[in-house]
């Protein structure tokens, strides 16, 4: 009887394995990844087994993942944020009691948890769980952990690697100035053919009176001809 | 017979002989269609040179806002045809009265003058028309976007001119967004794809784009800060605000460019038939 109580005292400080996967929330939120922010979908009905919980997110580098110890406790410098990733490689931020993330989900609510939105306490060490915007693109893995009081009671899986978006300068942006378009060409091309044609034309009626070169009358239908028969010049009786 | 309008120079009433005399009633009709013409066509141009004048005052009022996007991209061509465009229409106005004037006295001066005028207007209003169509192909979404990222909020600037860009391209940056319900030029992730001067002094977790590009309330302010931040549709603008800039530009230069065009292909013809009644004159 006493191995069997020693066992069942085992299970009862033990670790469960839960089998949930963080996940980025939904494809509609815009702003799901940015340069130094993520979100995530809200552990529900998750941990409706560990009521006296606290639920804590671990956010980890690959070195973190695979180095991280059940038994961190959010307050110790070890796993706070201001160290990170330089002196340690995973924090514990977003606490929050268990009955946050009560079953069934609301139904016209977003239920969203975002990482990196505390800027103000990124640079105060004494606020090691701060919810610090992200040092760099990544990639980062996360997991909850519940614990009730200072023991760890349940874990979640790690989540698949986040990598943050990386921001390209401005000076990469292509081809900034245009193609000629056709109505350009066409526009130029006619007003200058226009052009001409209406400079030929000047050049001829110029050409064409006694302007320039000949100096005769031509014989038009439409002009009349000035000729005195009389032999009489400057008769001002026949000026009308 | 003997006083026609078209020939005011003196001539010996006895001396024109018969033939003449029927050659010129014969055409006597034909020089009045073609003064009716001529004159109905500069009426025509003089109307056109009043709407092109008006129509270049409306543009160059510029009733957007956008012209200090325009002056900051260095590329302002545009308004200053529309300010070609303003001068050619008065001077389309006074040549057309002035050829109507030298058609009804048939004097040879008066139209030689105006057919050389007319020749310099055209020229003008050539080069007006060409610099619209040429520089609105200059305006490309990139180009807006590059300048957009490099001088919106900008607070390192280097002289003074410099200065009164960024601040031209802020304010008006921040009125269309506000005016148009929209954000960046193609949308908000403009501002995470790149980096911007506007990110040097706002951090990318409280401002992952600016706070005008959320939708407001009444007293100008964000109806959900959070919301907006998220990205969370309805409380964020989502679209871009390319087509609120492109819209007025393109109206502007192709109306500068095509009704300029429309004017001159008139003109063409009326300079034409102004040369040809020109040569039939004679002194």
């Amino acid at each position: 009887m006493h191995p069997l109580l020693l066992l069942l005292l085992a299970t009862a400080h033990g670790l469960d394995k839960l089998s949930y996967k963080p996940t980025l929330v939904g494809g509609n939120v815009e702003g799901r990844m940015t340069g130094s922010t993520f979100v995530l979908e809200q552990p529900r009905c998750v941990f409706d087994s560990y009521s006296t919980a606290n639920i804590w997110l671990v956010v980890a580098t690959r070195e973190g993942m695979d180095a991280f110890n059940d038994s961190a406790q959010p307050g110790m410098p070890e796993w706070s944020f201001q160290r990170f990733p330089t002196n340690t490689s995973a924090y514990l931020t977003l606490g929050a009691m268990q009955y946050h993330y009560g079953c069934p989900k609301p139904d016209r609510e977003l239920t969203v948890l975002r990482v990196g939105s505390e800027t103000d306490c990124a640079d105060n060490i004494s606020v090691p769980n701060c919810n610090g915007p992200l040092p760099g693109p990544g990639p980062y893995w996360v997991k909850f952990l519940a614990l009730n009081g200072s023991e760890p009671t349940a874990t979640t899986e790690w989540s698949g690697p986040i990598t943050l978006k990386t921001a390209r300068e401005p000076q990469s942006i292509p081809g900034t100035g245009g193609a000629r378009s056709g109505a350009m060409i066409a526009i130029t091309a006619i007003l200058s053919v226009l052009l001409a044609i209406l400079l030929a034309a000047l050049l001829a009626t110029l050409c064409s009176s006694e302007a320039c070169g000949v100096g005769s009358f031509r014989p038009d239908a439409a002009s009349i001809r000035r000729y005195n028969t009389h032999h009489v010049y400057d008769q001002p009786a026949a000026r009308l | 017979m003997c006083d026609m309008p078209w020939n005011k120079s003196g001539f010996f009433e006895g001396e024109v002989s018969l033939h003449e005399g029927l050659k010129m009633a014969k055409t006597d009709n034909g020089i009045r269609i073609c003064q009716g013409l001529l004159i109905l066509g500069n009426v025509v141009i003089g109307m056109c040179g009043i709407a092109l004048t008006a129509e270049c005052i409306f543009f160059v009022s510029d009733p957007h806002g956008l012209y200090p996007l325009l002056e900051a991209t260095e590329n302002n061509d545009i308004y200053a045809a529309a300010w070609i465009g303003i001068f050619v229409g008065f001077a389309l106005l006074a040549l057309s009265i002035l050829g109507i004037v030298g058609v009804m006295k048939s004097s040879k001066t008066l139209l030689l003058v105006y057919i050389i005028l007319m020749l310099i207007t055209y020229a003008f209003e050539m080069a007006s028309c060409i610099t619209a169509a040429t520089h609105r192909d200059f305006l490309t979404p990139n180009l807006f976007l590059k300048q957009m990222l490099e001088r919106y909020m900008k607070s390192d600037t280097d002289n003074n001119n410099d200065k009164q860009m960024t601040e031209g391209v802020t304010k008006t940056w921040d009125n269309l967004m506000l005016q148009n319900q929209c954000c960046g030029v193609h949308g908000p992730l403009d501002w995470q794809e790149y980096t911007s001067a506007f990110r040097m002094t706002h951090n990318d977790a409280d401002y992952p784009w600016p706070h005008n590009c959320c939708v407001m309330n009444t007293r100008s302010e964000p109806i959900n800060l959070d919301g907006c931040k998220l990205g969370v549709p309805g409380f964020y603008n989502s679209n871009g605000c390319y087509d609120a800039i492109s819209g007025p530009l393109n109206r502007q230069a192709w109306g500068v460019a095509w009704f300029g065009f429309a004017i001159l292909c008139w003109t063409f013809c009326v300079l034409l038939g102004t040369m040809f009644y020109w040569s039939r004159i004679a002194y």
